[in-house]
């Protein structure tokens, strides 16, 4: 869509962060709606085989967060996310088992130390551009699952390793006080995960978000412009490391028993796939992917339909959205529906045959 | 002035840049020549893209090459390229202020360094605006005003008129021409449009096949046989 | 510290492994010059291949060679279709994205593999050639026949395309594209036949190292899938360029991961070889990298 242009600069005019636009309200407004809904409406509707579903919903969301601000804010892609995520879970699971500090610390100590681990790992990484990038982060995550199986997941044992091969009654891993149930959970793994949205748009509306825009539009023209690029790959780096490794650590009390094979390489690659199908770019498409990756197997499970199709359909999606379109169902059917909107404006207000919408 | 000597620079078999010379004094200076020639690589060079086999560039006296490439921004240098890198996502006033941030020119004055810059280049829109809104003319003056905001030294434009129709042209002739006045900058003008280097430069340089071949004021070296033989090698015809 | 007695049946079984890792490594290096894609799925296509095959020998009772060659030909078709689709659809994207494209084609591939195969169930297949039997001594070690078609396959194969693209014509248009595609096509070069020439010589090739891996490892298609990093490895380390390095990368890969197995403080880890092998190489050998083009456009 080509505009030209309208007014000048108006002395009084001050940046849009400050004063938001009509736009952004609406849309804080329905994000404020939604996460309403789903603490106190969900839980009220939902099964608990379904409550159970949506806390990984929360999870996985998370997780598509973190790879989202990498691979669409930033256009590096890592296909070793899972295994990042199998860190935080890990530490989280030695941290509540060796002691009783409250949940949210852990959770933060588990989000930190992952992204010390992941930008400590990461770093060398960052040479490397585009697919040697890539290529990289699946090697070095096969190495991490292969040290992982070998070390095992804390399951209540002494030592470093918090590992007790021989363990018959293994205890499961504890939940935060306020929230043992089910249903209570949920809620708490929502809300962690609603404060790593708002940590990832606090960035994108500031410093880190523009400069992150200019590094994915062109890099040499960044550098150009003055930008530390290393700088603030590594930044987008430990944000996602962080958010994925508190979303490990939520993990870790939602299934309360964890084992290496819950987080095989192939994990991340399917990561990358819902997180392309919803949209890497929009923080919509993060939730978009959680439910695509964890919602979709329950429901399908419950219609005696094999998970193995939707692995298929996560495959043809990739395909699609590399070939057609590169934002992203959360940025398409937004757009489809606006498209949708003019057409009937455009019937109502002329009651006579519209033309083809324009633009979009 | 931008000292240049003795600039060699090879990819594997191909000397990109065959010991360039030259030295650019003040204004707006012109660089041209065929495709091919080098001028981008020197432009990269500058910009800190490429590191060279062998040579020296001395700017306003100080060694260009030993500084870090994003550093070279906070120095003073400034640079368009042939392909749009405006970000479309963000506001014509972010696209800029971006440049004073990271040129780390302080905040106070930025509001009005950007605004001004804006202004300079003649862009009449709305700053906050989104580039994506923009037409292809307009992106081009966005990134004229990121080269020129602040306190630039030195100014690359490369190929800035590059697609543009005639009166644009015009347009961004008049503004390439009062930079080194309104900035205080040394502007190296590089483009295949003659029409607009005789516009804007006092001198300008030609390169071909990576060597220097002319250098001087520039109507002088536009009637040059040298250069007039360079090009009609290709299908470039002046 | 394990005895030479004891490494000695792991060289035998390395050099085999690396061999076919080689063979595998081969046909992703000279695709990846000849079209810029990184056949991810490569695994993945033999592997189903080889299943395709299994199910020809168990259920259908068919001879072996039949089942065999259902593999190579599926893999070969697979591949050539999805080269000319979607290579094509997106040859002119960043090579990062057609890796990821082949990472769909892998998820496609998997997904059918695990409805159509299930695991669960706990029985186990597995494919036997019928070189698995015999087999000759050197030493105090057994040495079966496919282990050395595994090895040799390797060395044919690295010195056939080595062959090929220096001395045949369409050889030598799949270096000329990989330098530049426009302007081998503006030659004259039929790019697109080259092209296919290429993916099918890969499937052909992912057909073949579907079948050795499915005797020499284990018929799983999660097994099968990811050993493809392996060979991935192995091309890394020869920058996607030269075959020569290549086949001595997996080589390397080969026996480094099998002779750690009698090592008992080290043989958990020994999964991590071609991870931490590639991961070693990309670094080092990109140190000396600048951001730098070697066209005059950007």
């Amino acid at each position: 869509m080509v505009g030209t242009a309208v007014a000048t600069a108006r002395p009084g005019q001050r940046s849009p962060l400050l004063k938001p636009g009509t736009g952004t309200l609406v849309r804080a407004g329905v994000a404020a709606a939604l996460l309403l809904f789903a603490l106190f409406g969900l839980p009220q509707l939902l099964s608990l085989y379904y409550i159970d579903s949506m806390t990984q919903v929360a999870v996985w969301s998370m997780a598509a967060l973190g790879l989202g601000v990498l691979v669409g804010r930033v256009g590096l892609v890592s296909l070793g996310q899972v295994a990042v995520l199998a860190i935080g879970a890990w530490v989280a699971a030695r941290l509540l088992f060796a002691t009783s500090q409250p949940y949210p610390l852990v959770l933060l100590e588990a989000g930190l130390i992952t992204m010390l681990i992941g930008t400590l790992i990461g770093l060398p990484a960052l040479r490397l551009r585009g697919l040697y990038l890539a290529l990289i982060t699946l090697m070095l995550a096969g190495a991490i699952t292969v040290v992982l199986a070998t070390a095992n997941f804390p399951n209540g044992g002494h030592g470093f390793f918090g590992y007790n091969g021989s363990l018959v009654n293994i205890p499961p891993i504890r939940r935060p006080g306020v929230a043992g149930s089910d249903p209570a959970y949920f809620r708490y793994a929502v809300v962690v995960a609603a404060v790593m949205f708002l940590l990832v748009l606090v960035h994108i509306r500031t410093r880190p978000g523009r400069a992150w825009a200019a590094i994915r539009q062109s890099e040499p023209s960044a550098l150009a412009a003055g930008i530390n690029t290393w700088f603030y790959k590594l930044w987008a780096l430990a944000l996602a490391s962080f958010i994925t490794g508190v979303a490990g650590g939520v993990l870790a009390g939602a299934d309360h028993y964890l084992y290496s094979i819950d987080f095989p390489t192939y994990y991340s690659i399917t990561l990358l796939a819902v997180v392309l199908m919803g949209g890497a770019y929009s923080l919509w498409g993060a939730i978009v992917a959680g439910l695509l990756w964890q919602l979709l197997p329950s429901v399908l499970q419950t219609w005696g339909v094999s998970a193995d199709w939707l692995t298929i359909l996560f495959g043809v999606g990739v395909l699609q959205v590399l070939t057609t379109a590169p934002a992203g169902l959360a940025d398409q059917v937004p757009k489809d529906l606006a498209r949708l909107g003019r057409l009937l404006r455009r019937l109502a207000r002329r009651g006579a045959p519209a033309r083809v919408a324009r633009g979009g | 002035m931008i000292e240049v000597d003795g600039l060699t620079v090879r990819f594997g078999g191909v000397t990109s840049l065959d010991d360039m010379s030259v030295t650019f004094e003040s204004g707006t200076c012109g660089l041209i020549g065929p495709n091919g020639a080098g001028k981008t690589t020197f432009f990269n060079v500058l910009s800190g893209f490429v590191r060279p086999a062998a040579g020296t560039v001395r700017a306003f006296g100080e060694d260009l090459l030993s500084m870090v490439h994003f550093r070279r921004a906070r120095w003073g240098v400034r640079r368009t390229f042939q392909t749009e890198q405006a970000i479309e996502q963000l506001s014509v006033f972010d696209n800029v202020a971006m440049v004073h941030e990271h040129a780390w020119l302080g905040g106070a004055g930025r509001r009005r360094d950007v605004l001004d810059a804006v202004e300079f280049v003649g862009l009449d829109v709305d700053p906050w605006a989104k580039v994506a809104t923009l037409a292809a003319g307009q992106r081009r003056l966005v990134e004229v005003a990121r080269a020129v905001v602040g306190r630039p030294r030195l100014v690359l434009l490369d190929e800035p008129a590059a697609g543009l129709p005639d009166t644009e042209t015009e347009h961004l002739s008049e503004v390439i021409r009062r930079i080194p006045e309104h900035a205080g900058a040394l502007t190296i003008l590089v483009d295949h449009d003659m029409s607009l280097v005789s516009a804007c430069c006092e001198t300008t340089a030609v390169l071909d096949f990576g060597k220097l071949i002319a250098s001087g004021p520039t109507a002088a070296v536009l009637r040059d046989e040298r250069v007039v033989s360079a090009y009609l090698g290709t299908a470039e015809v002046l | 510290m394990p005895s030479w007695q004891d490494f000695q049946p792991f060289i035998v079984s390395g050099l085999a492994l690396g061999g076919v890792y080689a063979l595998s490594g081969v046909g992703m290096v000279v695709l990846y010059q000849a079209t810029g894609v990184v056949y991810l799925a490569f695994g993945a296509v033999g592997a189903m291949g080889a299943l395709i095959a299994w199910s020809l020998i168990n259920d259908a009772h068919a001879p072996g060679w039949v089942g065999w060659l259902v593999c190579v030909a599926f893999s070969a078709v697979v591949t050539l279709g999805y080269g000319m689709v979607f290579g094509r659809a997106l040859a002119k994207r960043d090579p990062l994205i057609k890796a990821v494209a082949t990472l769909g084609l892998t998820l496609v591939l998997f997904g059918l593999m695990d409805l159509l195969w299930t695991t669960s169930g706990g029985e186990s297949r597995a494919i036997t050639l019928p070189t698995d039997g015999g087999g000759f001594t050197i030493g105090q070690v057994q040495v079966d026949w496919t282990q050395v078609i595994g090895l040799g396959a390797g060395i044919v194969i690295t010195v056939v395309t080595g062959a090929f693209l220096r001395y045949t014509k369409l050889g030598t248009a799949m270096r000329a594209m990989a330098n530049d595609r426009e302007i081998t096509a503006t030659l004259g070069v039929p790019v697109r036949r080259v092209e296919a020439a290429a993916w099918l010589g890969c499937g052909v090739l992912a057909g073949v190292a579907g079948v050795l891996l499915a005797d020499l490892v284990a018929l799983d298609a999660t097994t099968l899938t990811f050993l493809v990093i392996s060979s991935l490895a192995a091309a890394l380390i020869a920058r996607l360029r030269s075959i020569t390095l290549t086949f001595a990368a997996a080589i390397l890969i080969g026996l480094v991961h099998d002779l750690l197995t009698p090592i008992t403080s080290l043989t958990n880890y020994r999964d991590m070889t071609p991870f931490v092998l590639a991961a070693v190489a990309l670094l080092v050998l990109s140190r000396s990298r600048v951001l730098s083009r070697s066209r005059e456009e950007m």
